[in-house]
């Protein structure tokens, strides 16, 4: 088409150039957009003529011209500028200007459809690849928070490669996944957190997001509403984060071929180390440390005065208290533990002296990890067009601040299209990915030890006593086991941990699409696109024998090694037309109808086995006990959809959509949902209202949406469990039992329906200010609980059961404002975004009063009728009839776990009351300046790591300890206010921490973020025009460089960014499960 | 014919997924690839399942009622904040979603094979379940229990029409006997002697009428009724008790009371001060295999070689406390001479690192070492490597049992006799136990001397002692020998208030005595037809003793 076009052209001015030959002057040039990239295909007209031309692939034009006259150039998405011919003008280069007001106003929608933003009645979110690439932090989800209002990424901890959570619009279900759905170039793509175990014993897992290149991200789309989604079947019901990748966009290339390159190097290091107090030492009820405890409460690190160890000198028994030099008996000279299993190893101690001072082992612990990336992306069309091909290749290694976590990424994506006649276009992307993650075990700690089988790095950490050396007590025993400061060696010495235990996974992946367009005629268009995202994830978890978990089968040494397959199988028909003029030509009507399947087979097979025979020998043959692991679960959707949209002159727009989707696990299985919306332009209505410094442009929507959640698994079936090694009798012959399982089938279940009405408002002001204003009410009905807790007695524990129904509203605001706006000098532009939202549980059926649905089942979070979802349910301190609390006969609080109504009490609302985050660009010439900061108020989290710092006495916040505490309170016996005086180790440990009253753990997680900073140089152009570079920017950035818990103790500079109940639906959990962490380094762009 | 091409080409593609996609498409996917469904249920399967949840289920009861008579050690100081709502749901599901549901599937089949002796032995555990599920809660579901789709939400029945139930369905049990049927392929209890099943029936029973002796003067003629049938277990061949074995893992098949304290880091539990303290002074000849001695002396005693050790606060933190001003000056506290280290009743101090210091339990009944002052410590495969037993009905029990009924019968001589009688097969049977320890040091085997001794010293106490007296020393000696199985001597406790000599809770406002559990948050959250009792003061339909605190005096 090009082709002819320009070829009529110069036909055209051959005879122009004959007829005006005296009086024309040949004129070239090259034009470039705004990076300096030459812009083919940009237009060039002689004003008031019909002449002119199209530049070519490298920007270059040619055109005949007199003097006078003007030349004027336009192209899509830039503004348009004229310039004047002169006598000396031979040579016009022009750096076109991007026009930002046009660009941002494309997004895309649902079926990849591009829409003008205007056109939409429901709130979008555009996050641009500026503020995705070269990050310090590699994992896309995290990068997205703080980007815009209403998306919550919660990250399991700052271990490079851990899981994250992205809830949008806050949770509306607690059975099915909340997490949102990711959609690369158009293909739903596998979120997947598959942990290593449950939350107690194993949260290891990587979110297989983590998978998806950042840097090869062109632009986000976040549909955060139902009306958005509703297209998107029952898999876009939590939003959708539709990612366009550079190799996958359709759109057509402004240049023929785009290298662009980029490598960096970050620094990996532990934010979240508390401030450790320097003046006493492990111990007890201030007494000296007999026994090693793994408490702080120890005498002074000082000899005289009160609290000293001077106090406890002990020159007559070596093994008992100080001698007078200050040194106690080396731990493990005392160890009851070595005497009792390795006498010969304890001999070597034998009267080895401990110097009693501070020592920095935590802070040693830990390392200064290393990020470093390159990646690459080549993408390019032929000459005339009609192909073009796209390949990208990155590579990561993303070592942690944690010894023994490492995580890297290699991502190879091929891809092309082509337009096979005028009518059918043929379009196809592949990527493969390879991810190799390794972690030390991550498991719940309640502060003394693992609770669970499975070992944790951090669960014994973060205590550590002041005196204890970590790195200079030897770890392990000549047999390999792991030996530490404690008499009865209760704990797993940390560097054993990093020796002996690791959990790693090997993530093979391959993901793409094949598409096919037939354009019927000019206005519709059949589309077919078959998809495939397959990975396998190679998972091994062990440890060698010799470990201190308590577990006997952990601590024998285990090995388990599973595979997880999971294949999603995807295809779609779309029949789409668009711009049809119906009755008068100021109505415009488009329509979409198709059909999906999806399919989801996931299947988990391998071995576990524990009884290690030889240390360090990690093979299933050496092993004595083998059980198989396996699961397999297979889910199909059908999904059948349409839409029709109306256009009335540019103004006014209206969308009906509606969708039935079927599912394969149920009976009930089908559920037909729709959704309308519309926008309204009231500058293009009234254009009298429309202003340069007054309102430019304003927008008003509203929208209704549905969407629905099937049950997974396989709820309607009664199944007995079988279990073959129920027990074994004397001659070790195993025995088989079966019995009736604890869920019950549910052949009524039936999908739950989600339902949600939004307003929003959309405006430019003052030629300076975007805002864009959501409010949203949406509502879950027949909400699936997938383990509804029945009555025991029924003879079932759980049965999957619809009931209830919760309440969501929130208020969404995005602001943009240029406090300085210059063509030459500073631009300064301020982006605030904030979001509130309230949830509330209002129906449970009557015989269902509370459901703890994540967590323990005595401190968890649950639902119950006129509560928030979410609220944290647990023990409190016991209170009397007016309210005051109880304390007991030595000055403690005694705890209740009944309410007034019979019921676990509520202790904490995990919910944050708002979030905002504000970012800073302020640029001068090539040099920009980013900042982003997020704030988070209120939600309460239960905090070990808090609890147990504070109770065990190792911050400074509990520095000042010699005197005594009265809690306030009134004594449980005779009502009279409490005067009971308690030391230190009672007052922090036993109420605290150790304290039956959950209550006394939560915190309010309030907090301030510097989440990202950036600083960056692109160079000017004429410093380039020598080399094959086009653009090469160099950038220093910074990420979660700073941030504050305002409300919890100083001391412990607590991040409480953690999810300790894992990728699930927990939340306002922090189970020692580990710090946060803080990036910063340099990036190198360059583009060819 | 371009445009037909082109439609072909679609054409095409379509055929091609349609064939490829089926596998996609399928929506009939209901069947769950993991688990085997309800009709490839097996019943002698369900025999194995129902025996071992039965087995958890007096194992883990027995240890809720020895924490609450001082037999085993209670962590924390109120009564109320220790017995919560979530405490008991693991021994409820264990019951009813464990046994109960099974026994429903597994009675059809047995019914339908003819398998009389699996129902009667089915009928047996429920009963005995049933009945003990009323002495810790009091009213509970029953005749509305295991029906889902007519009773989604059971009401519970009242407790003394399911103690009724729970003796019509041993006497069905007992009819089951004699209609024949095959034996059952693992049964861990009698090895398919189904006359000692028959002694245990008529046990049980009696069991049943001497709980309910208060409230039906009927009962305790029933109860000798079964004594003069002489159809109950007299010998200690019939002791009804469940054995384990000595795998670590896959499965675990050791005593759990031994996994707890025979690990690598030493003692997991504490043993209860207060018992070991009166055996010790009682020389009881059964301390030696019922607690295992790590060191020598505990902080602030004497130890077992007689010489004294000084306090230690660090590791015994109320070594250097007074005792507290509402205990006798007579009364156990803190710390037992010879090495003994236990805890008191309520402590809920922190736990220092003790677990190489603190008594582990012994070779009776959880299989660990016999204690032959060898002042070691406890590790994993030490002694009986865990093979002991949850005894669950024993004959030196039936005689403490017809001891009780002798002295509600104002029958004292009788009662020393039965309390003679106890002692021996007590005595006898723990000792066989010795065997079990293969490192035992034997020298320290108690003497046929040493055992008559301490007969004769009870015996003599006993005779000379007032009707307080006897029953203090009768309550004393029942607590003792139901070491591993507290729940019998809960009932003891709140059916006569003896021991009043029991070691006090160590808080003075501990609140109530747990006359009654609460019902178990997984019951009460659920079912709108059982009303979560307001404390646990409530007393179950057979305690018509004074409400507390009053009673039991020894709160």
């Amino acid at each position: 088409m090009r082709t002819k076009f320009s070829g009529i052209l110069t036909l055209l001015l051959v005879l122009v150039v004959q007829l005006t030959f005296a009086q024309e002057k040949t004129i070239s040039g090259t034009v470039t957009d705004n990076t300096g990239l030459p812009l083919p295909g940009v237009n060039i007209i002689i004003k008031g003529t019909t002449n002119g031309t199209q530049s070519d692939f490298d920007g270059n034009y040619s055109v005949q011209a007199n003097v006078g006259q003007t030349l004027s150039f336009s192209y899509v998405g830039f503004k348009p500028s004229d310039i004047a011919v002169t006598a000396s003008s031979n040579t016009i280069n022009l750096n076109m200007e991007e026009d930002a007001a046009q660009l941002e106003e494309v997004v895309v929608t649902a079926s990849g459809i591009r829409k003008e933003k205007k056109a939409l009645g429901y709130a979008v979110s555009s996050v641009k690849e500026e503020q995705i690439k070269d990050n310090p932090e590699s994992d896309l989800t995290r990068i997205l928070q703080g980007k815009s209002a209403g998306i919550d990424i919660t990250t399991q901890n700052g271990l490079s490669g851990s899981a994250n959570k992205v809830i949008i619009r806050g949770m509306s279900s607690f059975s099915g996944s909340n997490n949102a759905l990711y959609v690369v170039d158009g293909v739903p793509y596998s979120n997947d957190t598959n942990e290593a175990s449950n939350f107690v014993d194993g949260n290891m897992g990587t979110s297989r997001s983590f998978d998806i290149d950042p840097n090869n991200i062109a632009n986000i789309d976040i549909l955060k509403g139902l009306a958005a989604t509703t297209l998107y079947g029952t898999e876009g019901r939590n939003g959708v984060i539709l990612i366009t990748t550079k190799t996958g966009d359709s759109k057509v290339l402004t240049s023929k071929q785009e290298i662009e390159v980029s490598s960096s190097y970050f620094f990996n290091e532990v934010a979240s180390i508390p401030d450790y107090q320097d003046s006493f030492g492990g111990g007890f009820n201030q007494a000296d440390a007999d026994g090693w405890f793994y408490s702080n409460w120890g005498p002074g690190f000082y000899r005289d005065g009160l609290g000293g160890w001077g106090s406890f000198v002990n020159d007559a028994n070596p093994n008992a208290g100080f001698n007078s030099d200050g040194t106690l008996a080396h731990p493990y000279s005392t160890s009851s533990f070595l005497a009792s299993n390795y006498p010969d190893y304890q001999a070597e101690f034998e009267g080895q002296r401990y110097d009693w001072r501070p020592r920095n082992s935590v802070e040693n612990f830990f390392r200064v990890g290393g990020v470093s990336t390159l990646s690459a992306n080549m993408r390019g069309r032929s000459e005339d067009g009609k192909f073009n091909y796209g390949t990208a290749f990155s590579h990561l290694d993303d070592e942690g601040f944690t010894p023994g976590n490492n995580i890297s990424r290699t991502n190879l994506t091929v891809s092309g299209g082509g337009k096979l006649s005028n009518k059918i276009n043929v379009r196809g992307s592949m990527t493969y990915t390879l991810i190799n993650y390794k972690t030390p075990p991550v498991a719940t700690s309640f502060g003394s030890s693992s609770v669970g089988s499975g070992s944790s790095i951090f669960g014994d950490l973060f205590y550590t006593p002041r005196g204890i050396d970590i790195q200079e007590l030897p770890f392990e025993t000549p047999d390999g086991a792991s030996v530490y400061y404690r008499d009865d060696n209760a704990i797993q010495h940390p560097l054993w941990t990093v020796k002996n235990a690791r959990f790693s996974q090997k993530t093979n992946r391959i993901n793409g699409f094949a598409a096919i367009d037939f354009n019927i005629t000019e206005n519709i268009n059949l589309l077919y696109q078959g998809s495939i995202d397959t990975y396998s994830e190679d998972n091994v978890n062990r440890q060698n024998k010799g470990g201190r978990t308590g577990s006997i089968q952990t601590d024998s040494g285990f090995y388990d090694t599973y595979n997880n397959t999971n294949t999603i199988n995807d295809h779609k028909f779309v029949l789409s037309g668009n711009n049809f003029s119906l009755i008068t030509d100021w109505l415009d009507m488009g329509f979409l109808v198709g059909a999906t399947s999806r399919s989801i087979d996931f299947n988990s097979i391998g071995v576990s086995s524990n009884g290690q025979q030889v240390f360090d020998f990690f093979d299933h043959s050496g092993f004595i006990n083998q059980t198989p692991i396996e699961f397999h679960s297979k889910r199909n959707i059908l999904g059948v959809y349409g839409q029709m949209n109306f256009d009335v002159k540019n103004m006014f727009y209206l969308n009906f959509a509606g969708r039935n989707d079927w599912v394969s696990n149920a009976v009930n299985n089908s559920l037909f949902y729709p959704s309308a919306s519309a926008s309204f332009i009231p500058t293009s209505a009234f254009p009298g209202i429309k202003s340069e410094y007054g309102i430019n442009y304003l927008k008003l929507r509203a929208g209704y949406g549905t969407s629905a959640n099937f049950s997974t698994g396989y709820p309607t079936v009664t199944l007995v469990n079988l279990n073959t090694q129920a027990w074994a009798d004397d001659a070790g012959n195993l025995i088989t039992s079966n019995s009736t399982a604890s869920s019950g089938g549910n052949l009524d279940i039936k999908p739950e329906l989600f339902s949600e009405i939004e307003f929003g408002v959309e405006g430019k002001l003052f030629s300076r200010m975007n805002f864009d204003v959501s409010f949203y009410t949406r509502e879950t009905q027949d909400l699936i609980v997938g383990s509804r807790p029945i009555p025991p007695s029924s003879g079932a524990s759980f049965s999957p059961s619809n009931i209830g129904k919760i309440e969501i509203e929130g208020l969404e605001v995005d602001l943009g404002l240029d406090i300085l706006k210059s063509d030459t000098g500073v631009n300064w532009n301020f982006n605030w975004n904030f979001t509130k939202q309230r949830s509330e549980v209002t129906e449970l059926d009557g015989d269902t009063q509370l459901i703890i649905y994540a967590g323990f089942t005595n401190l968890g979070n649950g639902a119950r009728v006129g509560y928030p979802l979410g609220t944290i349910f647990g023990s409190r301190i016991a209170r009397d009839e007016s309210g005051n609390l109880l304390v007991d006969g030595v000055g403690n609080y005694v705890s209740e776990t009944i309410d007034e109504e019979g019921l676990l009490p509520a202790i904490g609302d995990p919910n944050p009351d708002w979030v905002m985050n504000y970012t800073n660009t302020i640029s001068y010439k090539g040099l920009s300046l980013g900042v982003n900061v997020g704030h988070t108020s209120g939600g309460d989290i239960y905090s070990i790591t808090i609890a147990s710092l504070m109770g065990r006495g190792l911050t400074t916040d509990t520095e000042d300890r010699l005197g005594t505490y009265i809690l306030p309170g009134v004594s449980a016996a005779t009502g009279e206010p409490n005067d009971i005086q308690i030391n230190n180790s009672d007052f922090y440990f036993s109420n605290g921490f150790a304290s039956p009253a959950d209550e006394l753990s939560v915190y309010d997680g309030s907090v301030v973020r510097l989440r990202e900073v950036s600083l960056a140089y692109t160079l000017p152009a004429k410093f380039l025009e020598k080399t094959p570079i086009g653009r090469l920017t160099i950038k220093a950035s910074g990420f979660n460089m700073w941030y504050k818990a305002y409300n919890t103790p100083d001391g412990i500079n607590f991040d409480p960014n953690v999810a300790g109940l894992g990728a699930g639906n927990g939340q306002g959990f922090d189970y020692l499960t580990g710090p946060s962490s803080k990036r910063y380094g340099v990036s190198i762009n360059a583009t060819f | 014919m371009k445009n037909i091409n082109k439609i072909s080409i679609f054409l095409f593609l379509i055929l091609g997924m349609t064939f490829t996609s089926c596998e996609t498409t399928d929506l009939d996917l209901l069947d769950d690839p993991n688990n085997v469904t309800l009709d490839k249920a097996d019943l002698e399967r369900y025999m194995v399942a129902i025996q071992l949840d039965f087995r958890s289920f007096v194992e883990t009861m027995g240890r809720n009622g020895a924490q609450l008579t001082r037999i085993e050690y209670m962590f924390g100081r109120t009564y109320l904040a220790n017995y919560t709502p979530e405490n008991t749901n693991f021994e409820w599901g264990l019951a009813y979603q464990g046994m109960f549901s099974d026994i429903v599937g597994a009675e059809l089949l047995a019914t339908e094979q003819g398998q009389y002796k699996h129902l009667a032995l089915m009928n047996v555990m429920k009963a005995y379940t049933l009945m003990t599920l009323v002495d810790f809660y009091g009213d509970v579901p029953y005749s509305e229990a295991s029906n889902p789709s007519e009773f989604p939400f059971p009401s519970a029945d009242d407790a003394a029409t399911v103690y009724a139930g729970a003796l019509t369905l041993l006497e069905d049990a007992e009819n089951y006997l004699s209609l024949g049927g095959g034996s059952i392929q693992n049964e861990f209890f009698y090895d398919n002697d189904y006359a000692k099943w028959r002694k245990l029936i008529g046990t049980l029973k009696m069991n049943a009428y001497l709980n309910t002796r208060l409230v039906d003067s009927g009962a305790l003629g029933k109860f000798n009724a079964i004594v003069n049938s002489g159809t109950y277990i007299s010998s200690s061949d019939d002791d009804f008790q469940f054995r384990y074995g000595t795998s670590e893992s896959n499965p675990n098949t050791r005593h759990p009371a031994y996994g707890a304290d025979y690990g690598n880091s030493g003692a997991g539990r504490y043993r209860s001060n207060w018992l070991m303290e009166l055996m010790l002074n009682n020389n009881d000849p059964r301390i030696r295999y019922y607690f295992f001695r790590q060191i020598i002396c505990t902080p602030g005693t004497i130890g077992a070689d007689g010489v004294a050790c000084a306090p230690n606060g660090p590791q015994l933190q109320c070594s250097q406390q007074a005792k507290p001003p509402h205990f006798p000056a007579d009364m156990t506290f803190c710390n037992v001479d010879s090495g003994y280290w236990g805890r008191d009743h309520g402590n809920d101090e922190g736990i220092p690192p003790d677990s190489f210091k603190r008594t582990a339990m012994g070779v009776y009944p959880a299989g660990g070492r016999f204690d032959g002052d060898d002042f070691d410590f406890v590790g994993i495969g030490q002694g009986g490597g865990g093979a002991g037993v949850t005894p669950i009905m024993l004959a030196s029990w039936v005689d403490l049992m017809r001891a009780e009924a002798a002295m509600a019968s104002n029958n004292t001589s009788a009662a020393g006799t039965l309390l003679q009688s106890a002692l021996t097969k007590s005595i006898a049977k723990v000792q066989s136990f010795g065997s079990l320890d293969a490192t035992a040091n034997s020298s320290f085997f108690p003497s046929s001397a040493d055992v008559d001794a301490f007969k004769s010293s009870v015996s003599a106490a006993f005779n000379s002692a007032n009707t307080t007296g006897k029953w203090n020393i009768l309550a004393n000696q029942t607590f003792v020998a139901y070491y591993g199985n507290g729940i019998n001597p809960y009932n003891f406790y709140r059916r006569t208030g003896y021991p009043t000599t029991l070691q006090y809770n160590i808080e003075p406002s501990s609140g109530d005595f747990v006359r009654s559990f609460l019902y178990p948050a997984d019951e009460a959250n659920t079912n709108s037809n059982i009303v979560q009792k307001p404390n646990v003061s409530q007393q179950v339909f057979w305690d018509n003793n004074p409400a507390s605190p009053a009673f039991p005096f020894a709160n």
